[in-house]
Formats: structure tokens, sequence, C-alpha cells
């Protein structure tokens, strides 16, 4: 009988190594640890999960009082989020990322849920678009062909070295979504973003065609207006605030880059995870169902809670624009000329397409792209990138959540992904066509022109 | 009587005031009436001039974020800044709120949700036909100059691609035998199309800006309509949220609900045996201090104006007292001793320019490694604990933004109190001597007395710098507080932004005001002869 038992132990923890399905824990009650939480979050639009969750009770629901705090940027969230005197915060995703590996700020931080797809912008000066508009004639229209590549800037690009300059553009962080976006959007069209190596481990301008720099995401317009970089990277509402104040065009959004890519997470350190297991599923779930709220649909497919959320968002204690600016790419429309109004029902994206998962494939995407910049001075195998990303991503904490949502009726057994290895589809998504399939991350890496490759 | 409140206004320095106590008691009413002329009516008609002035020109100036706010403009943003106070106030009340004042909140609540629906029709329908004429106004106002820009930088765009292709033509007709002046007709040609490219970009830039200026324009119709819309939408969101913290969220009902959760636990395991009841053991246990800890639960309230600036106070106050304990001291000994003093200038020469800017990180390196867990900090937790001082939720951030505060401030009440215990009259000194008091007895009954005003001088200097440094001390730690308030409405870049900044210099203006005047008045009150102090 015990032999048996023991027998069958065994055989169960042997079919999950070869099954590498992550599975839901039986949880029978949540007994938070943790009662009074503070989340962090940055003043962005992305952030809606947070707040809803808070403003429509659903982490009272699950017996959390939670009190969220702006903060004035990426890196003292981090510290924060590190230093505990955040419970948990919105992050890049590359920051748990970065931190676990151990660049820039070194700490263990985990994710269990993914905050949002796209929502991320390319702007330039009028003065550039006025260039790229000579250098490709099609675009100088008030409705150009989209999407808009490098292309255009290449010529102009040129030109400035040739006198001895470097285009001068912004983004947000070292490690943030938007660096690498702007550096795929670039290197996809044959200019050198710089590389990040032991001389420049901050910067990344070795032998840079363009050069990138760190703007906070509120001081982009200004600092585009005052002329001291000529395009930026950022998220919104700032794409959207250059267009209104007539300072810039923004030519392409991430979801040209890259369709659906992720784009914030909500992070924790690894010790306060492991401290507070029950209390992290509780945040969860009520992201999960804040997550769904915003992608709430009715019968014709358009978004009702939207504009509810942009309120809720623009006020002052939140992300604080006025209510017409966010509401502007929350409800599905972007403005990339004032002429030039158009439909982007998918550019912000919460709780569709299984977006809230916490897929590997996401984090492997990012640990190529800080290879391929040289964020990561080394070669990995390929091995260490499947095992790093599991170190942070933890779809089990996920599952748990959503199985318990579940059970209380709370959501619907058909929008959680039960039966995945956390690796999404190979995809050809991107603005220049190449395949990422994150089962093998150095074939990816390898199939770039520009930037690292590994053996 | 009069004499008591003519020493009021002497001790407070709100010597303005005499003249009214005097004209009360009718003396000498001319010159009284003449200085009340002279030191109220005055300023008094300089204050209207200037926010005549400020509401007259506030709106010619114009930036990017809008147009310099006018008094009017900063009474609402003030307005807007209390109403949040308010409201956040009344959902932490309604959090706790109990049996029949729960009830009777909620059927008003209830039925001011009935009358904002209607108006709510109203302001919606508004704002779609003004939406719509907006749509005219924009073809009729906007669009012109946009066409115009496109047009004319199309325009361009094609002269200055002819003038390229010409030099171009001129290139490729070059051959060997060309003579000299030919190739330079082909500099001179780029140089002339480099020209009129920088020209073409001047004249486009005017046109840009014309058509920006028109942006700019604001249908006035479709932005107060949807001013009314968003009024009546806060109000309803703001009932719909008290709504459900007197009915869902609230806290009797948690714990009701906890308390229905334990009884059917309870009735399960009263019918259980075996293994199965120590489960239920567990979650009956744990059931029962989930309810202490929601019945001891607050709603998580945001940070206001209000509470920011209590919390400003609070910490410009801990940092003050810190540099006055630091500077005394040892001005004290600089006083006392030159040798003392020499050792000392070196450090005061070097460290008294430092910026709070520098000096922020350092504290907040330091602070954050002695106080590397700050949710397990006995001190802090102490803190948290005390019933007075535990609303201002004492982290590292604001000890950093203090000793940041003591480290700017405490340099004025050092050299002031080395000053004034040096320049203590030698007669007193030598009555010391004669009497053979001890070095103890001395320091309290005649340096310490003697230097007090000088003291004091330094510390009203020590504090209003402090004020100032705080703020840029808060912006910097993100710690609670005024400049905390600042970054936030900043990075908001919202409409009211620019308001809320005006809202913001008059608290800091009239608070630093206030605490320069209960400086004055410590001051006075510890000189012998009344020293008079500046304004």
């Amino acid at each position: 009988m015990q032999l048996s038992r023991m027998g069958f132990v065994f055989a169960v923890i042997a079919l999950a190594t070869i099954v590498s399905f992550v599975q839901a824990e039986e949880i029978e009650f949540l007994d938070v640890e943790k009662s009074k939480l503070k989340l962090g979050f940055i003043k962005l639009t992305d952030c809606a999960p947070i707040v809803i969750a808070k403003e429509k009770g659903f982490f009272s629901d699950e017996g959390l009082q939670v009190e969220v705090v702006a903060q004035p940027n990426w890196k003292t969230l981090l510290d924060n989020v590190v230093s505990g005197n955040l419970d948990g915060a919105h992050m890049l995703s590359g920051q748990p990322i970065a931190a676990t590996i151990g660049y820039g700020t070194k700490a263990h931080v985990v994710t269990a849920y993914t905050m949002d797809l796209n929502g991320n912008g390319i702007t330039v000066s009028n003065s550039i678009w006025r260039e790229m508009q000579k250098a490709n004639p099609e675009l100088n229209s008030p409705h150009p062909p989209h999407p808009i590549k490098a292309d255009a800037l290449l010529p102009i690009v040129e030109e400035k070295l040739a006198l001895g300059e470097k285009l001068q553009m912004g983004m947000v962080f070292p490690t943030s979504t938007h660096n690498y976006e702007l550096r795929y959007w670039l290197a996809a069209s044959g200019i050198n973003p710089g590389m990040y190596t032991e001389a420049d481990p901050a910067g990344g301008r070795v032998d840079a065609m363009v050069e990138l720099s760190v703007t906070p995401p509120p001081m982009m317009p200004a600092t585009l207006e005052a002329g001291n970089i000529q395009g930026y990277c950022v998220g919104e509402p700032w794409n959207q605030q250059g267009v209104a104040k007539g300072i810039g065009v923004p030519v392409v959004t991430n979801y040209d880059i890259w369709k659906n890519n992720p784009e914030k997470v909500f992070g924790v350190s690894k010790e306060w995870a492991d401290k507070n297991p029950h209390t992290h599923i509780g945040v969860v779930k009520a992201l999960i169902r804040a997550g769904r709220w915003l992608d709430e649909t009715d019968s014709s497919g358009k978004l009702v809670n939207r504009e509810e959320a942009a309120r809720l968002l623009s006020r002052p204690n939140y992300v604080g624009a006025d209510y017409d600016v966010i509401r502007n790419s929350m409800t599905g429309y972007f403005y990339f000329q004032k002429s030039d109004k158009r439909e982007m029902p998918d550019f912000n994206v919460f709780y569709k397409y299984n977006c809230t998962y916490p897929w590997y494939s996401d984090g492997i995407w990012f640990l190529t792209q800080m290879r391929r910049w040289g964020q990561i001075p080394h070669t990995k195998t390929e091995a260490w990138y499947h095992e790093t990303v599991k170190d942070i991503y933890q779809p089990k904490v996920y599952l748990t959540a959503a199985k318990m949502l579940v059970d209380e009726g709370k959501i619907k057994k058909d929008e959680i992904p039960w039966d995945t290895d956390g690796y999404k589809s190979p995809t050809s998504d991107f603005i220049d066509g190449i395949t990422f399939d994150a089962h093998d991350p150095i074939g990816y890496l390898n199939s770039h022109k520009i930037g690292n490759k590994d053996p | 009587m009069k004499y008591t409140l003519l020493k009021i206004i002497h001790v407070t320095g709100l010597s303005f005031l005499e003249p009214i106590v005097r004209l009360c008691y009718w003396e000498d009413p001319a010159l009284q009436l003449k200085k009340i002329g002279q030191f109220i009516v005055v300023p008094l008609i300089a204050v209207l001039f200037c926010i005549g002035a400020w509401s007259w020109i506030g709106p010619q100036l114009k930036t990017k974020s809008g147009a310099v706010p006018t008094p009017g403009i900063v009474a609402d943003a003030f307005g807007g800044v209390m109403q949040f106070f308010y409201r956040e106030n009344t959902k932490e009340d309604d959090y706790v709120l109990t049996g029949e004042a729960r009830q009777k909140q909620l059927g008003e609540v209830e039925k001011r949700l009935a009358e904002l629906a209607t108006f709510k029709e109203q302001v919606d329908a508004k704002v779609a036909e003004t939406e719509k004429s907006r749509e005219a106004f924009w073809k009729e106002n906007v669009a012109p100059f946009e066409e115009e820009l496109a047009k004319k930088s199309e325009e361009l765009i094609a002269k200055e691609k002819q003038a390229l292709e010409k030099v171009k033509e001129k290139a490729s007709a070059i051959t060997d035998t060309s003579p000299a002046d030919a190739r330079q007709e082909i500099v001179e040609g780029i140089a002339v199309y480099d020209a009129l490219k920088k020209a073409d970009e001047e004249i486009l830039k005017a046109y840009q800006e014309r058509a920006n200026d028109a942006a700019g324009k604001v249908y006035k119709p479709y932005q107060s309509a949807l001013k009314a819309q968003t009024k009546v939408v806060e109000e309803i969101l703001f009932l719909e949220k008290r709504k459900e913290l007197l009915t869902a969220s609230n806290r009797e009902t948690k714990v009701d609900e906890v308390k229905t959760e334990l009884n059917s636990l309870e009735e399960q395991f009263a019918t259980a045996s075996g293994v199965k009841m120590l489960g239920l053991a567990n979650r009956i246990v744990k059931t029962q201090e989930r309810i202490e800890t929601v019945e001891r639960s607050s709603y998580a309230k945001p940070w206001t104006l209000p509470a920011q600036t209590l919390r400003s106070l609070a910490c410009v106050f801990t940092g003050f007292v810190l540099a006055s304990i630091i500077a005394v001291p040892i001005g004290i000994l600089c006083g006392l001793s030159s040798t003392f003093m020499a050792a000392m200038t070196p450090f005061i020469a070097l460290f008294k320019p430092v910026s709070p800017i520098v000096w922020l990180p350092i504290a907040l390196i330091i602070v954050g490694g002695l106080i590397p867990d700050p949710e397990n900090h006995w001190l802090l937790n102490a803190v948290e604990e005390n019933w007075f001082i535990g609303w201002l939720k004492i982290n590292p951030a604001f000890i950093a933004s203090a000793v940041t505060v003591a480290l700017c401030s405490l340099w004025p009440t050092l050299v002031n109190t080395a000053l004034g215990v040096a320049s203590i009259d030698k007669d007193h000194l030598n009555v010391a001597r004669v009497l053979r008091l001890g070095f103890t007895r001395r320091l309290v009954s005649i340096v310490i007395p003697s230097a007090m005003p000088l003291i004091f001088a330094g510390m009203r200097i020590s504090l209003g710098v402090g004020w100032m440094v705080l703020i840029a001390a808060e912006l910097l730690a993100s710690s609670e507080g005024i400049g905390k308030f600042v970054w936030d409405m900043f990075n908001n870049g919202s409409s009211v932004t620019f308001a809320q900044m005006f809202v913001v210099m008059f608290v800091v203006g009239i608070i630093g005001f206030m605490l320069d005047r209960i400086m004055i008045i410590l001051q006075r009150l510890v000189s012998f002869d009344g020293a008079t102090a500046a304004i």
C-alpha cells in the first residue's frame, strides 16, 4: 500500500517533467498574508489594469486595500520594488529580466502577469518628417501608406554622418521596450543604432549611426521641441501630445514594428513573492479581472468600458492628462497627423489574444534583444535563455489565479490558455518579416543583419 | 489693553497693524491715518494692481501648454484640489460607516445619482451636438491652414528637386576635358541648392506656426460642453464608488462576509471527523485572524494636497530640529574656542555651498543602507503604530529628505551661534571668572542666554532655507509632500497643470511666511533688548 502510493507519486513527478505544461496549483482558499499594499506606476495609459482593479473594487474583493503611488521614473520604481517600499509595480517588460540577469540594478524580480500589448509610437520632428517626405515622395500626402519604414530616414542619417553629425533620438530607459523597438525599426532599414559594449555599458553608442538617449516619457515633447532630439519612441499619451502641440509627426506605432508585442508587466521581487504567495495570487486575480473589464466589448465589437477607463485615468493621482487626450488612443484611434486619424482597435490590448498570460516566449525575445545589442556582453547557450525566463515568468501563479476566477464564475474557462508550454507559436509579424521562434533564440539572434551574433 | 495689543504686534512683527490700534484709541489720528495709508492702503493697492495686471497679461502670454492662468482659473484649480481632498475623505469615511448611518448615506447617494442621470443625458446631447459643429469649425478655421501647409510643402519639395536635378545634369555632362569653371559651377549649384533648402525650411516653419496657431484655437462651445460633461460624469463616478463603498466593499459587509464563512466552517467542523478536521481547524484559525485584519482595515486613500502639506511641515520640522541639534553645540564650541573654530572652518567652507541636489542622493543611499528592510524596521514600525504621527507614513524617503534639509540648513545656525558666542560681552565672562563658575554653569547662565538672540536669528534663516530645500528634496526623493505634488502635477501635463503650479506657489509662500513669523516671535521672546528683526 505504502509502496504503491510512492510509486504513484513518482509517476506523477515523472509525468510532470516530461509534459512541460504548467499546472495551476490547487488552493482551497486565499489567505492573503498582507492586506495593505502599495503598488507603483508610471504615468502612462497602460497602467490602466492597476487603476481599474482599484477603482472597480477588484482588489477589495480579494481582501486587499491597495494604495496606488505614482513614481517619478523607471529607475526609482524598480529600486522601490527591490527595497520593499513598494509591494509591486507596473514595469517595463525588460526590467524584471534585466534586474534578474544583473544588467543595471541587480535583484531577482519576477512577473506573473503581462499588463498589455502594443501602445507605443515613434515620433519625429516636423523638419525630419519633411526630409523623409523628400526622400520618399509617397509619404508626401495627408494619408501616407503605412507602415512607414526607416528607409526614408536612412538618407538623412547618412547625410548627417557625412557632415560629422548624428541624428539624436530619445527613448525612455535602456531596458525599455521602446529602446528595443526603436533599435529594431532603425536596424530593419540598415541604420545601426549603436552597441552596448564594456567601454560603453550604459550608453549603447558604439558604432552608432543614430544616437539614442534616455528621456523620461513626460519630458519627450518638450525635449523634441527644444531641439535636443529629433525623434523619440514613447508610450501614450506622449505621441498624441506631439501631434496636438504640432511639434512632431508619429511615423510608426509598435503595432507595425511587431504586431501584438508585449509591453508592460506587473513585477514583484522574488523575495516578496516567496513571502506572500497568496497575496500575489490575489493581486493577479484582481488584475486579470481588470484586464477583462478593459477589453469588454458589446455585440458590435465596440470597447464599452474604455471611456470610463479614460475618465478614471485622467484623475490627477493617476495618469492625470486631460480626458480627451487619453481617450484618443484608448478608444481605438490614433492620430498620425492632425488630418490623419486612423482606426487602431488593437492599439491598446489588455485581455484579448491571451495577452495577460506571462509568456516565456516574450521573455526570450527581450533576452535576444539584450544579447543583440550587447547589454548581455557574452555568448549564452540556448539552455540559458530557457532557464532564465523560467526564473522570471511565473505562469503557475497566473494559472492558479485564473483557475480560482473560473471557479468563482468571474471569467470563462476558454479565456485562458491552460494547455500551453508557455511559448507562443512562431511569428513573422515584424516590420522586416523575420520569423521569431522562441524555441530557437540563437537562430533568431543570428537572423538579424545588425547586432551581435552567437555560434 | 492698548499696550498689550501693541506688545503683541511688536513681538509678532506685524507692525502695519499698529496704526489701527492707535487709531482705535484716538491717538494722533492724523498721523495714524497717514500711516494706515502708507502701510496698509498702498500695499493693498499694489496687490490689487498686480492681480489686475496678472489677469490682463496672463491670457496674452501663450505657451505650448496653454495661456498663463488668470486668478480665476487658479482659484478654480484650487477648488479642484480641495474637491479631490473632500471626495477622498468622504470615501474613507464611507468605508468604515456602519448600520443606520450607512443606510442614510446610501439613500442620499442613490437620490443624487437618480438626479444626475437626467443631467447626464443633457450634457451628453450637448457634447454630441457641439462635436458636430466643431467639425464645421475645424473645416473652416483650421483645415485651410493645414492644406496650405501641405500644398506649400509639396511645391517647395518639387522646386528643390528640380534644382538638384539641374545640378545633377550638369555634373553628368562633365567629362575629363571640361574646364575648371564648369566644375566650379557645380559647387555653386550645390551651394544654391543648400541655401534654397534652408530658405524653404524657414518658409515652411512660418506656415507650420500659422497652422499650429489655428489648431490651437479652441472651439469654445465644445470645450464648455465637455467641461460640463466632465463635471457630471466625475460626480457620477464618485457617487458610484461611494455606493460600492457603502455596500459591497464596505467594511461592515466584509466583516459579515467573513463571519458567515466562519460560521459555515464551524458547522462543517462540528460534523467533521478524522484528518479532515485539521484542515478545517486551520481554516477556522485563519478566518478568525482575517476577521481581525478586516476589522482593522481602512480605505487606501491617495495623498491629497492638504495631507501632503502637513507631511512637508513635519519633514521640515524634523530636518530643522536635526540641524539645530547639530549646529548649536558645534557653534557654541566654535565661539568658545578659536582653535576649534579653526579646525572646523575647512568643513564649513567646503560643505556650506553644496547643493541639496547633491546631498539628497547621498542621504538616500545612506538611509537606504541603514534601513535595508523598511517593512520590518523597528523604528519605522514603532512610528507607524504611534497614533499621533502614524499617518505620516514615515519611510526612508522621508528621513532622507529631512536629513537633506538638515544638511543644507544647519550652516546659518552654526555660523550665527559661533558669532553670538564669540561676541559675548567680555565683562560678563570676567564676572563669571571672578565668581569662579564652572564650565557648565558658565555655559548655561551666561554663554547661551547672551547668544540666544543670534542663535535664533540663525535658526530663522535655517528654517527659511530648509523650507525652500525641502520642496526640491521631496521632488527628487519622491517623498510624499508638496514637492511630490508639484512633480506629479507637472508630469500630468493636463490643462490645469499650469494653474496648479500657481496654487502651490501660494501655498508654499503663505506657509513660508508663517514659519518665518513664528521664528520672529520666538526670536523676540528670547531677546532681552527686543532686537528688531528685518521683514
